[in-house]
């Protein structure tokens, strides 16, 4: 097994996720191995933790690496925010950490961030 | 298109009172005093879980009402395709007890006949301030020939069992329904909700 680094081309194989992805927080198993591909593109990402006096506008930062998941049934565990937009966020389904990712409604597609989750 | 990766697709429903815990249920991360996650601000419309079972991988999508119930508007929509329902009363308070029977005349209105159904008394980590026995819940549980058990979202008693004893009666009673029956309804966006805050774990 590939060591977890920062560097996250030891995660990828084949294109693929070759550990499982799990929660930062609570270890909560949200994709098997080899059932996500790697997607790079900058995406705005609201933070986990959001400042109280600023509900209205949720900061965010740029995420660039994705695991990209097409049929959500491949989640082994997951959570799926109500609608924003065009997009549904995606959380741990046991703590509810989030957003970890997003789905976009108009492609059916989900993509898990890489910096917001552990392999192991 | 990648190979299926389970068996079989249960869609559940978390039907009972507002502030029983329902969300609780599905919700253990929390808010502190200054900050808030962005996820509970949004509010979570469903979860998708995977059991196994009998060698079977399961898919569980969980839809809980989200406040709803406070309008009366939980319908046929909601309802439609339902193969499970929790119900679930706060064992600390009485008035969610006594519309479990009101919930489940809703659920004979509106949902599938053979839907299979569970009781859960939340919130058992809060003896003190009990005032539902379980054996009052037990009660009316085979009243209605229903399973019943006592829970608590916050201590994390019986989640998991739940859920799996729920799914595995779906299994008893029906072979399941062919993965992908259901994905049209995930994509059909209910009301959209913003700044619904819920923190009922806190109480």
């Amino acid at each position: 097994m590939p060591v977890c680094s920062e560097n996250y081309e030891s995660e990828i194989a084949e294109g693929r996720n070759c550990r499982s992805v799990k929660c930062k927080f609570c270890g909560s198993v949200i994709l098997s191995p080899s059932t996500a591909t790697f997607a790079s593109f900058e995406f705005q990402l609201p933070l986990i933790r959001q400042n109280k006096s600023n509900e209205t506008e949720p900061e965010t930062e740029t995420v660039s690496f994705f695991w990209s998941v097409s049929d959500m049934y491949t989640f082994q565990n997951v959570g799926f925010s109500h609608t924003v937009g065009n997009n549904k966020y995606l959380a741990c389904a046991d703590c509810e950490a989030g957003p970890i990712g997003y789905h976009d409604l108009t492609n059916k597609t989900s993509f898990v961030a890489l910096s917001r989750v552990q392999h192991s | 298109m990648a190979k299926k990766t389970y068996d079989l697709l249960f869609k559940l429903l978390l039907i009972g009172d507002s502030g029983v815990g329902k969300t609780c249920i599905l919700f253990r991360f929390s808010d502190d005093a200054f900050t808030t996650t962005f996820i509970s601000t949004i509010g979570i419309d469903f979860k998708i879980k995977t059991v196994e079972l009998r060698g079977k991988k399961i898919k569980l999508q969980i839809w809980d009402t989200a406040g709803q119930e406070r309008f009366h508007t939980i319908t046929t929509s909601y309802y439609r395709g339902a193969m499970g329902i929790m119900l679930v009363y706060d064992i600390t308070n009485e008035k969610s007890f006594e519309n479990i029977v009101k919930w489940l005349r809703n659920i004979d209105e509106h949902a599938n006949e053979d839907v299979e159904k569970m009781i859960l008394g939340n919130k058992c980590d809060m003896s003190d301030k009990r005032t539902v026995s379980k054996e009052r819940g037990e009660t009316i549980a085979r009243e209605h020939g229903i399973r019943f058990m006592e829970t608590s979202a916050k201590a994390n008693i019986n989640i998991d069992k739940a859920f799996n004893d729920l799914a595995e009666a779906i299994l008893d009673k029906t072979a399941g329904r062919e993965p992908g029956d259901h994905v049209d309804r995930v994509l059909v966006d209910r009301k959209q909700q913003s700044n619904t805050s819920r923190s009922c774990c806190n109480n």
